[in-house]
């Protein structure tokens, strides 16, 4: 028997120019109807952006984070949630979503939630780019640790690989789970640092409410992504967090792969 | 002589679940069910010679789509054997185009999702266009087409990514006459090339006159088969006969043939779940135990 890790991961490398592909048609359909077409990808977050900023920036101008404005902190961990919350959203829907078109061809349908999470990824390169510029205005010093940064967006790509994989299956079977999905990725919002610092938590309730907190994935990656811009702590100074959210993502891309290939020749029977 | 299609006693078995929590639990607890079942194929077996053209015909809710659903491959057979030599392609009238991109862009993305290279898509593009033949509207979005035109183009589309065995599911039944004429005149060409098609169709006249064989499917199993001319008179016998039953009559002769096809839970269908391993168990707990581990280590905050 093939291990399902190493088969579905080598659908994805040898379909490489597919996804790729696909992910761009996938844009187009998106914004064919609209006049300003792909510029909506750029405009739709600048606007939110600039609200995030309009409130919390000028009106109720939040207290400085570490010595780190707090808008400057905000930001750095909203762009990625930009890019986090639909990819998880619209990925575990994409199977239910296209098997019918998929199923009559020989199509792998473990590209699915992958062609979607690169059709998101376009936009969120941008923002990065904006990120970068609005980092470059605060007069935030370049930094060996700014390398970290990428090794954060690996994190942030294999985990969301593994959990599409996970949960578009699941969704497919059990439609209720998408709704669940949904509130959850609502809830995440607020239960990851993003809008404010959890060193809050821990002045008031000591430090275990917050390494609850810390179990969320996601609470590693967007911490990750702070440390690497405002020059934190190294990757791997904190070896037991590390380590969790590995072994976390492996077993999901496991639970995952295995998973997808035992349900996906009766996807059809499900909808 | 190596076969093309064979099928050897496939049965296709649709759960019938009265509540949707069932379909949940038999996820979970595949062995505790009690649901009604219903058999849409019932030991069907045949076998197919390569560049054989087979036509299929059956009432409505014979079983002719699970059969050619099962041949391309979107469903699977819940008993049975099914062997395929070569790449089947299945052309329905819902083609599955998308709607907000433009047909064009449509033809580029069905094939790359066929598996072609950019290459051979643009080499290919010009006959594309040509049999789908709809002239300007290739730059309007699909969703402004007409029902005829969309089965054009996933017609034009189907059979110019190199399939080498056709299944075509009533999907010239909406074209005018000319499309007709022409798909029936590229199946020529296809029949030509020694390709195997399944031609499904209510059209006594195109079956006689294409079809080698006739495969006549009823309420899930094979009533008859063997040459076009004489399965096809027998059928439209049948029909004709059928036709003069009183409306009774043919309400109890459906309601006895379905009877038949609902089972409740009588017959031991395997279940295709394997039970899951000792070995296998040990493998997924060995996986769930470092994360749970390395979880304790940081609430505790070691």
């Amino acid at each position: 028997m093939k291990n399902p890790v190493v088969q579905v991961l080598k659908e994805q490398i040898d379909n490489w120019d597919l996804i790729y592909r696909m992910a761009l048609f996938e844009i187009k359909g998106m914004y064919q109807i609209h006049y300003l077409g792909t510029f909506w990808q750029f405009l739709n977050p600048a606007i939110q952006i600039a609200i995030y900023w309009f409130v919390f920036g000028t009106i109720r101008a939040g207290s400085d984070v570490d010595g780190t404005p707090y808008f400057l902190w905000l930001i750095i961990g909203l762009i990625p949630w930009f890019f986090i919350s639909p990819s998880i959203v619209q990925s575990s829907n994409s199977v239910h979503q296209k098997i019918g078109l998929v199923s009559k061809m020989n199509f792998p349908v473990s590209l699915l939630p992958t062609i979607r999470i690169f059709s998101n990824s376009f936009q969120y390169m941008i923002m990065t780019g904006i990120l970068a510029l609005i980092a470059i205005l605060y007069g935030v010093e370049p930094s060996i640790k700014m390398f970290q940064f990428i090794y954060y967006l690996i994190c942030l790509y294999i985990f969301l690989f593994a959990f599409s994989l996970l949960s578009s299956t699941i969704s497919t079977l059990v439609r209720d789970f998408q709704m669940f999905l949904q509130s959850m990725m609502r809830m995440l919002l607020y239960l990851t640092p993003i809008l404010w610092d959890t060193s809050l938590v821990t002045d008031k309730f000591g430090p275990v409410v917050e390494n609850i907190l810390k179990l969320n994935p996601f609470f590693y990656i967007i911490d990750g992504f702070r440390n690497s811009i405002l020059g934190g702590e190294w990757f791997f100074e904190d070896v037991v967090y590390g380590l969790y959210f590995w072994s976390l993502t492996l077993a999901l891309l496991y639970f995952g792969s295995k998973i997808h290939l035992k349900f996906r020749k009766d996807f059809v029977d499900y909808l | 002589m190596n076969k093309k299609v064979v099928f050897e006693n496939v049965v296709k078995v649709f759960e019938l679940y009265s509540k949707r929590s069932d379909k949940i639990a038999s996820l979970i607890m595949p062995k505790k069910r009690e649901n009604k079942k219903f058999v849409a194929l019932n030991q069907v077996s045949f076998e197919v010679n390569p560049g054989e053209t087979i036509g299929i015909v059956g009432l409505n809710g014979s079983g002719k789509s699970t059969v050619s659903n099962i041949l391309g491959g979107v469903i699977q057979p819940t008993e049975g054997k099914v062997i395929m030599n070569g790449e089947p392609s299945l052309i329905a009238i819902s083609a599955g185009l998308n709607g907000s991109l433009t047909g064009l862009e449509n033809v580029e993305l069905k094939c790359m999702m066929h598996g072609l290279t950019k290459k051979q898509i643009e080499e290919r593009l010009p006959d594309i266009l040509d049999f789908a033949d709809i002239g300007d509207y290739i730059y309007q979005p699909v969703k402004n087409y007409s029902s005829g035109m969309k089965s054009r183009l996933g017609f034009a589309i189907s059979v110019h990514t190199d399939p080498d065995i056709l299944i075509i599911d009533e999907a010239l039944s909406v074209g005018d006459s000319t499309f007709t004429e022409k798909c029936l005149n590229k199946m020529n060409e296809f029949k030509e090339q020694g390709k195997t098609i399944f031609f499904i169709s209510h059209s006594a006249g195109q079956m006689r006159k294409f079809c080698d064989r006739v495969i006549w499917l009823h309420y899930g199993t094979i009533k008859m088969m063997g040459e076009s001319d004489k399965i096809i008179d027998q059928y439209v016998r049948f029909t004709k006969w059928f036709n003069k039953l009183s409306k009774e009559e043919k309400k109890k002769h459906k309601n006895e043939m379905l009877a038949k096809q609902i089972q409740e839970n009588k017959v031991p269908v395997k279940n295709k779940q394997e039970k899951l391993s000792f070995l296998e168990l040990i493998k997924n707990i060995l996986i769930l135990i470092p994360p749970v581990v390395m979880a304790i280590l940081l609430i505790l905050g070691v």
